[in-house]
């Protein structure tokens, strides 16, 4: 029970997909402007990186080594459709929202490598933690990058007005520079200078 | 006897048996799934020329009901600006019997924008406008869907002397290709509605 607990928080800090292996960084200036939007491609992602790593790792025994990328890209391709599907059915709204990410999910690197790196080498429930680690991982970067974002560039959280009409009476201002794609790696870089900050075992020895 | 994984073989029959299973599993979940997924596009047409014409609290449980009894008329206009029996046209919905509520089309940054215009019975006061999009980015373009920038077209006027003004509203900040899209969409329907629009004022004369 141990092991499921390290696959599932381990992504979450010191194997973190966005800020340490540095993966799934298009789709995090994308949808990182406000958090509402980022908070649906985080579980999206979730969902489809704990489903494909459980459906790899359960065929991995039968893949053929070299067409196993495409084997991944079939998988992956039709779980994200049959989920857009399934939520263009059931759960319109949600559809409406995910419109764009769903070419975004196919595209995450994130899906692709760990689907690589873990499912083709481990069992099906591993698969799946992992899977669902990872997802958690990237989610929580994008939720950090999109609070930021939506806070100083809009003045809201979730749509909601947060900082208060007198600030602007006083002469505060949004910045704009925030709602455009470059802040979010600005505060992506961010957030890896204070991770490798408070642990030194992650920094690379330069001294050669 | 062990099989190989890696002889040709089967990598051939490995794919095309995958192929199958993936191809007959969508085709079959599209199959079953598009009836629901049409109720919803319907419904979703229904709810966005309601809410331009400025009806209040229009949901999916209620948007077929409520559009049975606001929806007074719809027909296709000729190039004159006449009702027509032709299957071309330029479509208009009456709710009421007096806001005329248009469609709209056009280019957003990344793909279709499209929308509904509400205009009052005087042909030029705009009662509301709603807008939806295919794939603008989420929190920059994909706003032109929010309240709040819907909100501000009503009041706005269209028309004078006969002919459409261009439309002005405030746009969104990182978001100038898709506000150029809404603009143009809307000053390029108005140009074609010009002819229906102009005979309410004509008639309030």
């Amino acid at each position: 029970m141990a092991n499921a607990k390290k696959l599932i928080i381990e992504p979450l800090r010191k194997t973190n997909p966005v800020t340490v292996l540095v993966l799934g960084i298009c789709s995090c200036l994308a949808v990182t402007a406000q958090l509402k939007p980022a908070l649906v491609m985080g579980a999206s992602v979730t969902v489809v990186t704990a489903l494909s790593n459980f459906i790899i790792s359960l065929l991995r025994k039968g893949i053929p080594n070299r067409i196993r990328i495409i084997v991944q890209l079939v998988v992956v391709a039709t779980l994200v459709i049959l989920i857009d599907q399934f939520l263009k059915a059931f759960a319109y709204d949600v559809s409406k929202q995910l419109s764009v990410y769903v070419g975004l999910i196919i595209t995450n690197c994130i899906i692709m490598g760990r689907l690589e790196a873990f499912a083709l080498s481990h069992g099906p429930w591993e698969s799946f933690l992992d899977g669902l680690g990872n997802g958690l991982g990237y989610s929580l970067i994008l939720v950090i990058v999109a609070f930021f974002r939506e806070l100083l560039g809009s003045g809201t959280l979730l749509g909601y007005q947060v900082i208060p009409q007198s600030f602007y009476e006083a002469g505060y201002m949004n910045n704009g520079l925030m709602i455009l794609p470059p802040m979010a790696l600005i505060v992506v870089g961010i957030i890896i200078w204070i991770q490798r900050t408070r642990n030194p075992e992650m920094q690379e020895n330069n001294q050669n | 006897m062990k099989k190989d994984i890696n002889s040709n073989g089967h990598i051939f029959l490995y794919a095309t048996i995958l192929i199958v299973v993936v191809a007959v599993l969508l085709a079959a979940t599209a199959l079953w799934l598009q009836p629901f997924q049409d109720r919803n596009k319907k419904n979703e047409k229904r709810i966005n020329i309601l809410t331009a014409a400025g009806i209040p609290e229009v949901s999916a449980k209620n948007a077929a009901w409520l559009f049975e009894k606001h929806c007074t008329a719809s027909f296709l206009l000729d190039e004159n600006g006449n009702p027509t029996d032709n299957d071309e046209g330029l479509p208009v919905f009456v709710i009421d019997r007096q806001t005329s509520v248009i469609p709209m089309q056009g280019n957003g940054l990344w793909g279709p924008i499209w929308g509904y215009l509400a205009i009052a019975a005087d042909g030029k006061t705009v009662v509301g406008a709603t807008f939806g999009h295919k794939s603008e980015t989420p929190g920059l373009g994909g706003e032109i869907t929010t309240e709040k920038f819907q909100g501000q077209f009503a009041g706005k006027q269209v028309m004078g002397n006969g002919k459409p003004i261009p439309i002005e509203f405030d746009a969104i900040t990182g978001a100038t290709k898709t506000s150029n899209g809404v603009k143009e969409m809307i000053d390029n329907t108005l140009e074609k509605y010009s002819a229906y629009l102009k005979k309410f004022a004509e008639r309030g004369e």
